[in-house]
């Protein structure tokens, strides 16, 4: 796990500073409202921000500062970085979680439908929007859902945060695409699951049908799916920079696209370091999860 | 967490019930100042015809309140704004500098209303007098002092930016302040004519991101990343804010800021994308105005380079191109065709005096086969940042092409264009230029007087340069650029670029406008060539 770490925060680090564009240049002109800045003026900006020094050496430096728990401060926003993330990540968590739920409400529905009438109208059907589903770029659906609901039916405001009126076409924005993969997943997961000699034994000895879906088949069913849903999370986080600059909602995304047209270092070197925590946390919590869903899982392999 | 309420100290009470008897001179006091110049921007309304949105002049008094929403692309409460207490300058009006700038891009007396040039490093500004602060507080000579102070030691390019240490503004007495630059900057009054540099009192607080200005609406709420909520100041120096409540609301993505304007969520939006224009402009409820900006697009010819250093062939490459296509076409008529490398709305344009050169292909073929020009590839370059850049390269490619010139297009990371420009290395560059502030004379300095940014490395080095043409023009610059007398400095300038046009320094392709579209019930904008010097006073929304 920190392994990953360090691994992520090196390779952002030498991305950054192969990309072309020089930080100091960039944001000083920023700064001056698009005028060039003087040279002394640049040289100044490198040396109080160590800018000349070997890139290893800066390197060391951050992680130095980082395990302190100092993520340094922006160059352009003249602002702590641990406190630009601290304001901007309950608009995108909420997002997310909402994303997801979206996701789940649609998908987990939709693939036991196709998985118990497969190959007839409602699997087709179901196929057919996940295929949609998929394909649609995120901010594309995005303005179409602010044309029909906002423009059009006046249900909810184009863009923006606030209340839960805002959150719902973000998340349905974010959470489609994600439920078209689940649905499929699911699908395959539970016909899957149906063909095993277990469900025959429950049909067998006159269970319901309902409850030999839900309780014997689903169940089984959804361990693939929640190591997907789990790692998706990381992705809704990615699907939300696009949806967050569609819907003006200041999050993480918007953050980072900032940042990383600013070439604000600071920034983006916390950011993915963040991103990347959050990445491996809700990884390890996946693997918690199993040993709810499947006792037979278990961490210490023996007691199976 | 950095959100705050700030609360009117003064006149919260007063406020509400003052309003509408006060509303009524509104219109009458304007907010321009004296200008005498009417309000030049165009506005297309849906059947096509034009409409006038004339505000310095207000004939209209039947101001009564009332509230609007102002869509912005960049955020007004971004980190970098904390030493004004949280909230930008820029478009807000809450702050103000000394100088403000016109619709001709002159020098506005603003806070200060009059100043001169002691000596070659000294000025003495003049400050307006009973101009107020948001807190009820007179503004005097300290309170600059103490704002430039800010400035100073808050952002590290500041000093050699303004020419102006710290420690060397002084309060003369209460009206008179002494700014002392570190060597003779005759441009000194137009560099300050800048939102950045804004007066502020000395009360506001950067923890609890409260700003103190003199402007017309001070900040009622301030909400980080998403809006700026202002009401109307009654005190205001100059006039009284047509409304009670004015909101600044950040909206990045420019389909999302035209759409919160078609649903009605805010009632003027800047710089909606282009390709919503007309939409926008046919549809019933909105509407879309265009503003010359100062800023102008044009390519520059590196005259020190063969075979671009036979004026025949640049006066070809001038014959070839129609400027008039370029905006129609290319440009969606966003912009006017140039005929200088300096923005019409800039006073010392010489726009009216420049030779005009009208599209010739003939004369142009003619001129080509008269020059030194061999069939080698022109290496145009242009950077990855400019809008429209590479199509508008391709369609003189095509041109160029069409008069047996060749051109080999380059398109170069913005990062690196500036240094790629300065090698010489290029013969043609796409440029484009604009200020922020009152002192355009940089846009004439830095590119054509030899020991400008733009040439001084390779005149220093090899005597030559890029776009220079030497001693005299060197000469009329110079003059402009150290006067103080407006007149002088078109003069002087207006020769400058002549000889400029009539060496075919530069082909010159538009002038640069801004877009702005608002609901049809919004009237009086106060549009100025540089945006962000937009004035609200007069603003009205017609509800």
């Amino acid at each position: 796990m920190l392994l990953v770490l360090v691994g992520v925060s090196i390779l952002t680090f030498l991305l950054l500073f192969l990309t072309p564009g020089d930080p100091a240049e960039t944001i000083l002109r920023q700064q001056m409202g698009g005028r060039t800045p003087s040279l002394e003026a640049i040289e100044q900006f490198r040396q109080s921000e160590g800018l000349n020094r070997p890139i290893p050496i800066q390197y060391v430096d951050w992680v130095t500062d980082v395990l302190q728990g100092n993520l340094r401060e922006s160059y352009y926003q003249e602002t702590p970085v641990s406190t630009l993330i601290i304001n901007r990540i309950p608009a995108t968590l909420e997002l997310a979680v909402a994303g997801m739920a979206v996701a789940l409400t649609i998908a987990i529905p939709t693939g036991i439908i196709s998985a118990v009438h497969k190959g007839k109208a409602p699997d087709y059907l179901s196929q057919f929007a996940a295929l949609v589903g998929v394909s649609m770029p995120n901010f594309w659906l995005g303005y179409i859902l602010i044309i029909v609901f906002s423009l059009q039916l006046g249900l909810f405001p184009v863009a923006g945060v606030g209340g839960l009126e805002s959150l719902v076409l973000p998340a349905i924005t974010l959470g489609s695409g994600m439920a078209a993969i689940v649905t499929r997943l699911v699908r395959s997961s539970m016909l899957e699951v149906l063909d095993e000699e277990y469900i025959d034994t429950a049909r067998s000895k006159g269970l319901r049908e309902r409850i030999v879906i839900y309780k014997h088949a689903l169940r089984n069913a959804l361990i693939p799916v929640v190591t997907i849903v789990g790692l998706q999370f990381g992705y809704l986080l990615n699907g939300a920079v696009i949806v967050e600059i569609v819907f003006q909602r200041p999050g993480l995304g918007a953050l980072l696209i900032d940042a990383i047209f600013a070439r604000d270092y600071p920034v983006v070197q916390g950011l993915v370091l963040v991103i990347a925590v959050i990445f491996v946390l809700t990884n390890f919590a996946v693997d918690l999860t199993y040993r709810y869903i499947d006792p037979r899982i278990s961490f210490g392999g023996e007691s199976a | 967490m950095e959100d705050s309420i700030t609360r009117r100290t003064l006149l919260g009470a007063v406020g509400a019930g003052g309003f509408v008897s006060i509303a009524g001179c509104a219109g009458d006091s304007g907010d321009g100042g004296g200008n005498d110049d009417p309000y030049s921007s165009e506005t297309k309304t849906g059947d096509g015809s034009s409409t006038d949105n004339n505000s310095s002049s207000g004939n209209n008094s039947t101001a009564t309140g009332g509230s609007a929403n102002v869509a912005l692309s960049m955020d007004p409460t971004e980190g970098v704004w904390q030493v004004y207490g949280g909230v930008s300058p820029y478009y807000t009006n809450i702050l103000e500098p000394l100088i403000w700038v016109s619709e001709e891009m002159k020098l506005e007396p603003w806070l200060a209303t009059d100043w001169e040039a002691t000596s070659d490093t000294t000025w003495e500004f003049t400050l307006r007098d009973s101009v107020k602060f948001h807190n009820g507080e007179d503004l005097v000579a300290e309170h600059v002092v103490w704002s430039f102070e800010q400035v100073l030691n808050e952002w590290s390019y500041a000093p050699g930016w303004l020419h102006v240490e710290s420690g060397s503004v002084t309060a003369i007495d209460e009206t008179t302040v002494e700014f002392e630059t570190s060597d003779p900057f005759p441009t000194f009054p137009g560099t300050i004519a800048h939102n950045m540099i804004a007066i502020q009192h000395p009360d506001r607080s950067r923890e609890n991101t409260e700003p103190i200005g003199t402007g017309p609406y001070q900040v009622e709420q301030r909400t980080q990343g998403q809006h700026v909520r202002t009401s109307g100041f009654d005190d205001y120096w100059n006039g009284t804010p047509s409304l009670d409540e004015l909101t600044f609301s950040v909206i990045t993505d420019p389909n999302t800021r035209a759409l919160s304007l078609q649903n009605g969520d805010v009632d003027v939006a800047f710089d909606p994308p282009k390709s919503r224009v007309e939409k926008l402009d046919s549809n019933g409820g909105t509407n879309v105005t265009t503003q010359l900006s100062p800023g102008a697009v044009y390519v520059g010819c590196n005259i020190y380079k063969a075979p671009m250093d036979d004026p025949k062939l640049r006066q070809a490459l001038n014959y070839a191109t129609s400027q008039s296509d370029l905006v129609e076409t290319i440009l969606s008529n966003i912009g006017v065709p140039a005929k200088g490398p300096v923005a019409e709305s800039i006073f010392w344009s010489a726009h009216e005096k420049l030779p005009a050169y009208e599209q010739d292909t003939e004369k142009a073929k003619q001129l080509v086969e008269e020059s030194s020009y061999d069939g080698e590839a022109l290496q145009f370059h242009l950077s990855n940042q400019q809008v429209d850049g590479e199509l508008l390269a391709q369609a003189l490619q095509q041109w160029y092409d069409e008069i047996g010139v060749n051109v080999d297009i380059q398109v170069t990371e913005e990062a690196s264009f500036e240094d790629t420009v300065r090698s010489g290395e290029p013969h043609l560059i796409l440029e484009s230029s604009g200020t922020n502030s009152g002192a355009a004379d940089y846009l004439i300095y830095e590119t054509f007087h030899s020991e400008g940014d733009v040439n001084e490395r390779l005149y220093n080095e090899e005597g030559t340069g890029i776009y220079n043409l030497g001693e005299e023009v060197d000469q009329l610059i110079q003059a402009g650029f150290q006067t103080g007398d407006q007149a002088e400095k078109e003069q002087k300038y207006e020769q400058a670029l002549q000889r400029i046009m009539e060496e075919a320094v530069v082909v010159p392709i538009n002038y640069s406008e801004y877009i702005v579209a608002a609901s049809d019930g919004v009237s009086s904008m106060d549009l100025r060539p540089i945006p962000e010097m937009t004035r609200w006073t007069g603003l009205q929304t017609g509800q």
